[in-house]
């Protein structure tokens, strides 16, 4: 059967059944498969297994990606990123050459002086070292994650795995058995391979497991909770119990010439052979020192490979085939070559000896992969199989002992002599361990590396490095899966805003209008007629109970004892370091219990606030937060008055709803709570009602206010709105270490009480000298329109004084005016300043109406 | 596969004293929220409830706040493997229980494969959304 080939650097090549990019790659002759991170070196195919970084290459954009264990399929786009001007001819290897003039931190120690230097040298690095640029045009893909809960979670699926899920499923557990790989897939010919097929379909057919394959253990955290990356998704798997089953590495030898494209673990090796057809060498040289490594040596014998000489110990030595020559208790002591594998240097009883090959086999030892079970502390978790077994200790020969940041073990050396005399210190400054493959191949050398040389007393610093997730790469796409983009709040009214055109602009976690269409009109339309804002956003809390004026009065820093039933005050609320935090109006109800409107964006921290000083105080009080049940309009302007009129029956006189008051009302019909209000200067009333009967009540408003011209306005109208009435807005006029007097604003606080929120902050604060404050803006000749002052620094002569924190053209005054913060100088307060080009001056507030006649009404 | 449908159900807040709750928690649809809360949802006389709450708490509050919740009901066999992926959350075989899903305060009553969650208005289209993208292949 013909398959599509897959493109590989601007030629094809072919795709055979079972194929992985690796094994399609090396049949058509590709020996290098990258090159190094810093020294460009030849790296080819070494562990076959996912782990080392060697085979790293990028397919269709995505860099970084492991092409021994990814299936090739046709038609894809592989290339290798690394090497100057190609992977295959790179220029930079002369970075090799030079490497005994690069130390370990050598760009650090080197391009610090002088200081231009570093810039230039930090982008001349960054182009020649890294893993290929980011797809960073590639589209988004949301992971979709979801949490299983089940007795037990067993990462691994070969023999040990399947048998402890199959255990632990006749136990009567509900297990989730996961693997990065399809089951068996990665496991060439032979006994091991036997024993899964045995065991999978049992496993399969087990309607209490569930498989995973694909899947990515990442970690062991607290819980104990398994985050599992798979194809497009996060699986956090909360479990009763964890079985490690995820085997074991092959030891990753250390000697001069370790790294060399030829040489080869033995599972590669014979996975190469076995799986894929293609002989890793001509003349193949095999180091096998355990049972797995006679394994190898056979299947690499039986699939034709010409295997000339078998270093192995002298147990095994019947066992080696007849064609291949057994060197009993050899020593391997370095492969040499140029670009690859040429030749290998041996001790054979105290001899030296050089063997020509193109291929080195290497199994002389297992590495079990522990660093899921060192990640939990006090959980249950079990270890089986490879994973379990005891680690066979590395020889530190010399050569490259972390394969992903190129740190031999000479770099370590170097170190160690500089003073870095820990595993871990010296993790830190040579970066070893430190690569995509998570230290699974050189974490325990360097800590053996660390071992040897350390006082004996310092058992410290031979301790092996701590072990974190993510334990196998992942991409931040994956890790991003639970994180969310912000949740919008709506209205009742959004459809209708939607409807009337409105655009739309996040605030405090809602989506409200900014505009329908002329905000000078809808400006126009609340100073000279009559507007209607959507204000449902605000929060709305019923304190109720026999200590709820208690609550208020502690709460809120102002008197509350003197407010009768159907008036409202405007409160502001301080946290324990006496900085205003919040603002509202407080509405005390017929029955003692009171209702408060605060500020849209700070709902939830108002609702915090309240239940946290009714539990510190042992208060007596019912809260509830009645945000999203009641829906709110604005009816503001000069004939806001007259439009209600038309609406209801009861008189709505100054006598009967007077300014700061509140009473039931019902208007078209709906029953609703009426409170005046004055933040935008005009006569007022904000009309709560059911969410429900929202989109009838603006209806029923709109159709009668055609008599008056009536108009919806947006955020951009009220902002201009308030700001004629120097009305502050938390947040955007302030800092977080604003006390009321700062903000003109001590006339809401009265210091007589007993205690409140922040008082004792606030008698501390008093005995300072007042340095900054917030102050009214008028400029001359500011841009047509000045709300591009915002932001603006306000300066005297050459120092900066200020800020300006809101700005606008007021039409109704004609000129242009802001908020914004000054700091006393050697003569007190500026009174004339600029922003930017534009003159200005301090002027009180409020702008419009000083004296509230209108808001009033 | 599970439905998704959208509705507004009548709910009553309670609040008042540990043992006047305990007294109202029993009923048919309520649900205990808190020490001195429980949601009931389902029809039931306000006035007999606050009736009931204020023989122990005089300054027990029996509200209607049906409009401050949506009910968004998942049935079917998909319904709990949709919730996994939206809240780590552990569903009862059945009964109440609340928490984050979707990072968003909810109530959910939960029958087998039923679950009836209750979202604050203001969230509802927003969790329906999410519930639509994360488990568009779960849904009939």
């Amino acid at each position: 059967m013909t398959r599509e080939p897959l493109r590989f650097e601007g030629r094809e090549v072919p795709v055979l059944e079972g194929d992985t990019v690796a094994s399609a790659l090396f049949r058509a002759g590709v020996r290098t498969f990258s090159r190094s991170l810093k020294t460009h070196r030849r790296r080819g195919l070494y562990c076959g297994t996912g782990e080392c970084p060697n085979c790293t290459v990028t397919v269709d954009g995505v860099p970084g990606v492991r092409s021994c264990v990814t299936p090739a399929t046709g038609g894809m786009r592989v290339r290798r990123d690394r090497g100057w001007p190609s992977a295959e001819h790179d220029l930079l290897h002369a970075a090799d050459f030079l490497h005994p003039l690069m130390p370990v931190g050598f760009m650090t120690k080197t391009f610090i002086r002088p200081r231009f230097a570093w810039p230039v040298a930090e982008r001349l690095i960054r182009r020649t070292t890294g893993s290929g640029p980011l797809p960073i045009d590639a589209p988004i893909t949301r992971t979709v994650s979801r949490h299983v809960r089940c007795d037990a979670v067993v990462v691994g699926a070969g023999t040990a795995g399947l048998s402890a899920a199959l255990e632990a499923a006749t136990g009567g557990e509900r297990v989730t058995l996961c693997d990065l790989f399809p089951i068996g897939s990665r496991v060439p010919p032979g006994p091991t391979l036997d024993a899964i097929r045995e065991l999978e379909p049992i496993v399969r057919a087990n309607p209490t497991i569930e498989i995973l394959e694909d899947h990515a253990a990442l970690g062991l955290f607290e819980g104990p909770t398994v985050p599992l990356a798979g194809p497009a998704e996060l699986v956090e798997v909360h479990p009763q119990h964890v079985v490690v089953a995820i085997g074991a590495t092959e030891l990753h030898p250390l000697f001069p010439g370790n790294d060399l494209p030829g040489v080869w673990l033995g599972r590669a090796a014979s996975a190469m052979a076995a799986l894929h057809g293609v002989h890793p060498g001509r003349r193949v040289v095999v180091v096998a020192s355990t049972v797995e490594g006679m394994e190898h040596l056979h299947a690499l014998v039986a699939a034709g490979t010409s295997v000339i000489a078998a270093i192995v110990p002298a147990a095994f030595v019947d066992e080696v085939p007849r064609q291949t020559e057994a060197i009993v208790d050899g020593e391997l002591i370095e492969a040499h070559g140029r670009g690859r594998v040429r030749s290998v240097l041996v001790r054979e009883q105290g001899e030296r000896r050089r063997i020509a090959c193109d291929a080195l086999v290497l199994s002389m030892g297992l590495a079990p992969r522990d660093e899921l079970a060192r990640m939990a502390v006090d959980e249950p978790v079990e270890v089986v199989g490879d994973a379990a077994l005891e680690a066979h200790e590395p020889r530190l020969g010399g050569g490259y002992l972390c394969l992903c940041e190129d740190v031999a073990v000479d770099d370590l050396e170097q170190a160690w002599a500089e003073g870095f005399r820990s595993a871990e210190i010296l993790k830190r400054y040579t970066t070893a361990t430190m690569g995509p493959c998570r230290g699974a191949m050189c974490a325990r050398a360097l800590a053996c590396f660390a071992r040897d040389r350390a006082d004996v007393a310092d058992v410290r610093a031979g301790a092996r490095i701590t072990s974190r997730p993510p334990v196998r790469p992942v991409a931040l796409e994956t890790l991003a899966a639970s994180v969310h983009e912000v949740i919008e709040k709506r209205t009742g009214l959004h459809d209708v805003h939607v409807a009337a055109g409105a655009t739309l602009e996040w605030s405090g976690g809602w989506k409200r209008p900014l505009t329908y269409g002329d905000r000078r009109e809808e400006y126009l339309a609340v100073r000279e007629r009559v507007g209607l804002m959507d204000v449902g956003t605000l929060g709305r809390f019923l304190i109720a109970g026999r200590d709820a004026m208690r609550l208020a009065d502690a709460v809120f820093p102002g008197r509350i004892d003197d407010l009768a039933p159907s008036r409202s005050r405007y409160v502001l609320a301080l946290d324990e370091a006496g900085y205003a935090a919040d603002d509202g109006l407080l509405c005390a109800l017929e029955d003692g219990s009171y209702l408060i409107t605060s500020t849209s964006g700070r709902a939830e921290r108002m609702d915090a606030r309240l239940r946290e000083w009714a539990d510190r105080l042992d208060l007596h009080v019912h809260l509830l937060d009645r945000t999203s049940e009641l829906g709110a309009i604005l009816v503001a302007g000069p004939r806001a008055r007259d439009l209600l009129q038309g609406l209801t029956d009861e008189p709505i006189e100054p006598a009967t709803l007077s300014y700061p008051g509140h009473r039931e009302n019902v208007v078209a019909g709906i029953p609703c709570r009426a409170i005046r209000n004055g933040f935008v200067g005009e006569l007022a009333f904000e009309l709560h009602h059911p969410r429900s009967r929202g989109p009838e009540l603006w209806d029923a408003l709109l159709r009668a206010g055609k008599a008056f011209d009536v108009s919806a306005f947006g955020l951009d109208a009220l902002e201009v709105l308030r700001l004629e009435k120097g009305h502050v807005y938390l947040g955007q006029d302030t800092l977080p270490d604003d006390t009321p007097d700062k903000l003109g604003l001590a006339w809401a606080v009265d210091m007589t009480k007993p205690w409140f929120v922040g008082k004792p902050a606030l008698e501390r604060l008093a005995r300072l000298p007042r340095t900054r404050r917030l102050a009214g803006l008028e400029f001359d000749h500011a841009p047509a329109d000045a709300a591009e002052l915002r932001g603006v620094p306000l300066t005297v002569g050459d120092s900066i004084v200020g800020r300006v924190t809101s700005s606008a053209s007021s039409p109704v005054l004609d000129r242009a005016i802001g908020l914004g913060w000054i700091r006393s100088g050697d003569e007190g307060f500026p009174t004339e300043l600029r922003a930017g080009s534009t003159v200005g001056r301090v002027v009180p507030t409020p702008f419009y109406d000083p004296r509230g006649a209108r808001v009033r009404g | 596969m599970a439905e998704l449908r959208t509705s507004s159900p009548p709910v009553t807040s309670v609040l008042a004293s540990t043992d006047a709750c305990e007294r109202v928690a029993g009923l048919p649809g309520a649900c205990r929220v808190g020490p001195t809360e429980v949601a009931i949802v389902g029809d039931v006389s306000t006035a007999a409830v606050l009736q009931a709450v204020r023989r122990l708490d005089p300054d027990g509050v029996v509200l209607d706040v049906s409009d401050g919740w949506v009910a968004h009901t998942l049935e079917g066999p998909g319904a709990r493997e949709a919730l996994s992926r939206l809240s780590e959350l552990e569903l009862p075989v059945s009964g109440f229980v609340q928490g984050e899903v979707a990072r968003i305060g909810v109530r959910m009553l939960v029958d087998g494969d039923r679950i009836d969650l209750l979202v604050p208005s203001m969230h509802a289209d927003h969790l329906r959304e999410r519930i639509r993208t994360d488990c568009a292949e779960l849904l009939r």
